[in-house]
Order: C-alpha cells, then sequence, then structure tokens
C-alpha cells in the first residue's frame, strides 16, 4: 500500500519537477524503504553520520537520592529513571532459572580443582598424564600379556578370517554409500572384535564373568604437590570382571621405581589445558554401587564416535591413561580407604582406545596412592602405541596414473594386532 | 498552476491510497504549503531515535581471552551505520580471527613478580595480518603472539620487565623493557605507552631501531625512518617481523586480490597530481609519547 503511494507520487513527479525545481523536493521523494526516519530523510543521505551514544553515566551520590519519575507511573524528562528491586515471582520457574553467582553456590571452595574430563586435550600428552598420575613410562607391553598373545591355546578357530570379516563386515559391507562415516564403523568394529573375543568361552569358562558398561561416570580425587586434581564424567565402555586383574609387574620392579625420576616440562605447569573451577565436588566414585557383583574394572575402550573431540593419538594416549589411572584410584579408595599409602595388592587396569584402525594399548598399575610427592614408589604404565590392525579397507580401488595403487576390499591385515586385542581380553582368564 | 498541479498530486494520493484518515486530513489541513515529506508520512508509529546499527559487531565483543578462533563477519568497507567508509572492499575467502595478545607482559595471577617464560607450540598463518603468530605455552596457559622472523615451534622465549643496570643480552622473540636493551636492537612490537600493549612495527618483516636512551625515555626508529620517543618502561620484542618475503610475493592475477577481499579499483582514469611521483621532504620532528606531569600537577 504505501509502495502504491509511494509510485503514484512518482508518476506525478515530473509535472512538480518541472515547476518547482527546489531540492526539497526531490529530496523528500528519495524515501528509504523501510520506511523509517519519515520526520526528514535519513543521515546516511545528508553525509552526516550519528555519532555512536555512550552510555551515560550516573553518579551517585552519597547522602542524596535521586527524584524518580516512579510515582507518577511515566516518564517525565528531568526526573531520575527509577530502579526497581528485581521481581520474584515466588515460585520456580525453570525456563526462567537464574543461576547463582559462583561465590554464593554451596559448592564453592577457595582452593581450586583440576578436572580432567572426556574433552580434555592436553597438551603434554603422555608426559603430562605420567607427571599427573605419578607414573613411570614402560614402552611395549607386559610379558605376561605377549605370552598370551603368542599362545596357540588362546586362538579362535579360523581367527584370521573371521577378523578380516568382522572388518569387512564393519567398513564394507555395512553401508551402500563409498565409505561409512567413522563414528559408525569404530565402534562397530570394536563391538564385534568383542564378540569374536567372547567366543572363547568355551575354552575359557572365566569370561562368561565379564560384564560390559557404557555411559558410566567415574570421578577420584587426588592430591599432586600443592594442588587437587580429579578425573570425572563419562568415558567409554569399560569391561568389568567378578575377579581383579592379576598383577603384572612383580615386587622388584615396584620398589625400583623409587629411584626413578618423574619428567618435567618446565615453562608449562602440568595442569595446562585442565578444566580449572572453583565449584566441585570432593567425590571419589567408580560409577557403580557397591553391592554391583562385577565391582573389578577390566579393561576400559575408548572409540571415536563423534561425541567428543578427536584427539592426535598422543593426546589419546594421555586420555587412556588417565582414565585407567581413574579406574584403578577410584576403586582402590573404595577398598582401603582415602588414606593415601602403598598398595599391598596392586590395582591393574588395561585400556584399548582405536580410531578403527590404529590400536593403542594401554596397562596401567596403580601401585601407591600417596602422589602428593614426587619421591617414593611410582605407578607403572605399559604403552604400546599406533598398532594398525589393517593398512586399506576400500569399496572402489585407489588408480592414479592407470595404476592400481590399493587395490578394493582389505589389505594389509596385521594379524599381530588382533592377537595383543585378544590377550588383552584373555588377561585374568586364561 | 503551481497550486492547481500539486491538488492533482494529492487527489491521486488519496484516490490510490486507501489509508485511513488520519493521514489525509493532515494534508489537507496543511494545504498548498505542504511538499512532499509531510505527504509520505504515513508511517504511525515512527522512530526518532538514531538509526538502528547495520553492520553488527557482536562477534568481537569478547572480554575472555581464548586460543580459539572465532568467525568473523565480514564488513565490506561500511561502518556500524551501514554506509561505505572504504571503498574497494568485499568478497574475499571466509577468515577466522585469532586473538594475540599483544601485551606480552601480562603476568599470570599470582606469578606478578618472575620473568614469564614460554614455549612456542606453533607457527603459522593467520589471515587477519601479514605476519606469521605463534601460538605459546608457559605456565597454565596459552596465547597467541605475533612471531618474529626465525621462530620455530620448541623455541623458549622469555619476557622480563626489569630493567637492570646493565644491558641485556637478549635474545630474538624475547620481550624486555626498552631501558633494559642495548641501544642499537632491532626491536618490533613496540607499545606506545606501558602496559598498553604493541601498536607498532607488527606488519611483516618490519622492525625498528633503538636508537638512544635519554633520561628515562627511549628513542626508537620506525620502519619509516620516523623517530619516536616513548618511556624506556615501554616492552619491545627483540628481532624482526616474521614472514619477511611478504613484499615478494606475486598475486599474479585479479582474482588473488578478490581472494584477499580486495576489489578492483574504480577505473575511472585520473589525471596524476601532487599525490603522484617521488617527493623529497625533510624527516618530520621526532614525536613523543611521554605524558609527563605538568609542573602545575607537581606542584
Amino acid at each position: 500500500m504505501f509502495n502504491a503511494t509511494v509510485q503514484s507520487i512518482r508518476i506525478s513527479t515530473p509535472k512538480i519537477t518541472q515547476t518547482c525545481k527546489s531540492k526539497d523536493c526531490l529530496n523528500a521523494l528519495n524515501i528509504n524503504a523501510h520506511g523509517y526516519r519519515c520526520l526528514s530523510t535519513s543521515s546516511c543521505l545528508h553525509g552526516k553520520v550519528v555519532p555512536r551514544k555512550k552510555p551515560r553515566v550516573v553518579h551517585e551520590i552519597a547522602g542524596l537520592e535521586p527524584i524518580t519519575y516512579a510515582d507518577r507511573i511515566h516518564y517525565v524528562p528531568g526526573l531520575a529513571k527509577p530502579t526497581f528491586p528485581e521481581w520474584d515471582r515466588g515460585w520456580k520457574e525453570p525456563r526462567y532459572y537464574k543461576s547463582p553467582k559462583l561465590e554464593d553456590m554451596p559448592l564453592h571452595k577457595d582452593k581450586p580443582c583440576y578436572i580432567f574430563n572426556q574433552r580434555t586435550n592436553v597438551l603434554e600428552g603422555v608426559r603430562q598424564a605420567l607427571w599427573l598420575s605419578k607414573s613411570v613410562l614402560i614402552k611395549g607391553l607386559p610379558a605376561q600379556i605377549l605370552n598370551l598373545a603368542q599362545d596357540p591355546v588362546n586362538q579362535i578357530e579360523n581367527q584370521d578370517d573371521r577378523v578380516q570379516n568382522a572388518i569387512k563386515n564393519s567398513r564394507l559391507w555395512d553401508t551402500t554409500e563409498h565409505r561409512p562415516p567413522r563414528e559408525r564403523f569404530c565402534p562397530s568394529l570394536v563391538h564385534s572384535l568383542l564378540h569374536l573375543c567372547d567366543s572363547l568361552q568355551g575354552t575359557h569358562p572365566k569370561l562368561a564373568k565379564r560384564i560390559l558398561a557404557d555411559k558410566y561416570s567415574l570421578a577420584a580425587t587426588w592430591r599432586r604437590g600443592e594442588d587437587m586434581f580429579q578425573v570425572r564424567g563419562q568415558n567409554g565402555l569399560l569391561l568389568n570382571s567378578m575377579t581383579p586383574v592379576p598383577v603384572v609387574a612383580g615386587d622388584e620392579l615396584i620398589q625400583s621405581t623409587a629411584d626413578q625420576a618423574l619428567e618435567t616440562f618446565y615453562p608449562i605447569s602440568p595442569t595446562i589445558d585442565l578444566q580449572c573451577t572453583h565449584v566441585y565436588q570432593e567425590k571419589d566414585d567408580t560409577g557403580f554401587r557397591a553391592d554391583y557383583p562385577f565391582p573389578h574394572a577390566h579393561t576400559l575402550f575408548l572409540m571415536e564416535m563423534g561425541n567428543t573431540p578427536k584427539l592426535y593419538p598422543e593426546q589419546l594416549r594421555a586420555k587412556m591413561l588417565m582414565f585407567a589411572f581413574g579406574n584403578a584410584l577410584a576403586r582402590a579408595q573404595a577398598l582401603y580407604g582415602k588414606d593415601p599409602g602403598i598398595l599391598e595388592k596392586p590395582i591393574v587396569v588395561q585400556s584399548v582406545a582405536t580410531n578403527g584402525r590404529l590400536f593403542q594399548f594401554v596397562v596401567f598399575q596403580l601401585n601407591t596412592t600417596d602422589l602428593q610427592s614426587d619421591s617414593g614408589v611410582k605407578n607403572l604404565a605399559w604403552v604400546d602405541e599406533d598398532q594398525p590392525l589393517y593398512e586399506f579397507a576400500k569399496v572402489r580401488p585407489l588408480i592414479k596414473k592407470k595404476v592400481v595403487q590399493v587395490p578394493a576390499g582389505l589389505s594389509g591385515y596385521e594379524p599381530n594386532t588382533f592377537k595383543k586385542f585378544l590377550a588383552f581380553y584373555l588377561h585374568g582368564a586364561a | 498552476m503551481c497550486v492547481n498541479l500539486l491538488s492533482s498530486a494529492l487527489r491521486s494520493l488519496s484516490l490510490l491510497g486507501s489509508r485511513t484518515g488520519p493521514s489525509q486530513i493532515v494534508n489537507r489541513s496543511v494545504g498548498p504549503a505542504v511538499d512532499g515529506r509531510g505527504s509520505l508520512t504515513v508511517w504511525r508509529d515512527f522512530i526518532t531515535s538514531a538509526s538502528q546499527q547495520q553492520n553488527r559487531t557482536q562477534w568481537k565483543q569478547r572480554e575472555k581471552y581464548t586460543i580459539r578462533p572465532i568467525g568473523m563477519k565480514k564488513t565490506g568497507g561500511r561502518d556500524y551505520t551501514g554506509k561505505v567508509i572504504r571503498h574497494g572492499i568485499g568478497g574475499g575467502h571466509k577468515q577466522r580471527y585469532r586473538m594475540i595478545d599483544f601485551q606480552r607482559l601480562r603476568y599470570e595471577l599470582g606469578k606478578e613478580d618472575q620473568p614469564i617464560v614460554e614455549k612456542v607450540v606453533e607457527v603459522r598463518y593467520d589471515p587477519c595480518r601479514s605476519a606469521d603468530i605463534a601460538l605459546v605455552a608457559g605456565g597454565s596457559r596459552k596465547r597467541w603472539i605475533i612471531a618474529t622472523e626465525n621462530m620455530e615451534s620448541g623455541d623458549v622465549i622469555k619476557t622480563s620487565g626489569t630493567i637492570g643496570r646493565i644491558a641485556v643480552l637478549a635474545n630474538e622473540g624475547d620481550s624486555h623493557p626498552l631501558g633494559a636493551l642495548p641501544v642499537g636492537t632491532l626491536v618490533n612490537n613496540l607499545e606506545l605507552y606501558p602496559g598498553k600493549g604493541a601498536q607498532y612495527i607488527r606488519a611483516a618483516g618490519t622492525c625498528g631501531v633503538l636508537l638512544r636512551k635519554v633520561n628515562g625515555t627511549a628513542i626508537v626508529q620506525l620502519p619509516s625512518k620516523h623517530q619516536i620517543q616513548v618511556l624506556e618502561t615501554c616492552v619491545a620484542t627483540v628481532g624482526r617481523v616474521s614472514n619477511v618475503d611478504h613484499n615478494k610475493r606475486i598475486i599474479g592475477k585479479a582474482g588473488r586480490n578478490r581472494w584477499l577481499g580486495i576489489r578492483p579499483s574504480s577505473g575511472l582514469w585520473k589525471r596524476k597530481g601532487g599525490w603522484a611521483g617521488r617527493k623529497i621532504r625533510p624527516l618530520p620532528p621526532m614525536k613523543s609519547f611521554i605524558n609527563l606531569p605538568s609542573v602545575a600537577a607537581k606542584s
């Protein structure tokens, strides 16, 4: 409608301009389409920029009360704007809930806590995780697990065929697309491998006393030096067992860790990239009830599910180490109380992480809960890095310059990686 | 005749515009004195306050420091009112802004007395500036700074705020107050006022020279050969800014400038005037950035 009137004016303009060629008339007709500012043409047309207004500062003078227009119920020029107390609706309205200030929260403490959760991406990787958990790194896997892996008794019949079928199932046969997303094939590969491992129940009856738990929530608190640390939250797929995992390192190895020094990384503090908060709860919880029939954490499986940030392998190993440590610590505190000290029976937790092709293996042994100082007996961590299960799994071959670089289907299968995976699973049952 | 024409124009208004009474009544009452402006105020709830903001800058209203890149909105050369203030800008590849900490001497909470030692994690390209930037980590924080010429990941750089009796032997990438550096040092990222953050010598490949130190002040030669005088507590980084070959890169084609968000110039022929050609003129006098309290304030 408005446009119509403008149109009609436009039609009649030549007549007007013929007679009065004043500039005002033309200016008035150049109206902006929004329809705002009709009293005069916009400042933009005049080349005049309205300066940005600064918020007005109202000074408070002690002893003087500003006269407001509160009792008039309408704006009066010259009188101050009244400020009213915040309206309390008198009932709890979740849509308009305003959280109290951090300082007023009941859980607020003066001392900060550094929290490691599943979204943490630590800068220094394994070194930082070793410092935080006060442990000594040993490259490779312990001899017991390697022996289990090499033992022909522990093999599944047609093992290689069945593993390759599992890989093909998750990578090739799962979808009609060229490639399923990693969030899909990574968990499905782990689950099918676990299912394969479970098929050894006939020969290893102890495997029946296992259970998998997803989305359990962990909490473990410890002090390291001056600071307080926590491992918190959901992390991965946990395999629980009725019996504890056998101790990996003997007494001599445990005692010899007392002499080894922890690696530091000076300009960078070990608390970097951890979540620093003043509102926290000092909680130690394995995530399961005390009367849970499968109390012992056996192996923690971390996969790329798409709900956590993608990590570089170094940071991923740090995450595995920290969560294995957290599980062990929570269990130790549930068993032996919160007093720090050297454990009579060390607690072992394993961890396996994968991105669907590369596998990382970590065995963590908690020897001591006395983490305050850097001296004394330390914990032990075995880390086996970047073990590929296969090289390529392609639906269509990769052809470059008419030469097939990578054939279609599965190629470069490494049987040793699955043997290690199986040994981790059988550890404590064979 | 004029009145006749106007009345005919107004008649067409009243015929076509079936808007309700008041506007037309106003028009008639004003009579022949009305110009087009009055007749068009048909918007009832007109707004007389300042025009609405056109170019939103919410993305840069941020108080807490972060190393995460922030998505930027292109301005197209417009200011907050939506008016073109810089022509020849528009389009280009999407860019993200990384917050650079220009104040090198920013202490961590509770560590005000010891010098800051940091390790370079990464040196990378930044779309928002010509120089490269470096991610440095020290203590329990990380920040972006402007990288110097030979900075590499793994380097350890130092920042200190003390001015000793003897000039320090500074490595490249270290930050010191100008008073602590020996005369003749190449500096970059120069502060004009202590604690305000670096404002000068931040472009790729540039460096200034510390010429002399006089009486609590320092005189620095800028890359433009101008000289400025600042307080000797102003912090500067030692060395030359990275990406030295920035002026040697070849744009190659018009389209590459478009990638960078630069539009072609107007193409209109203009006679060359006084702006063209070499000019020989003396250097301007030294500029001083020292706001010493006046005598009246002292007494």
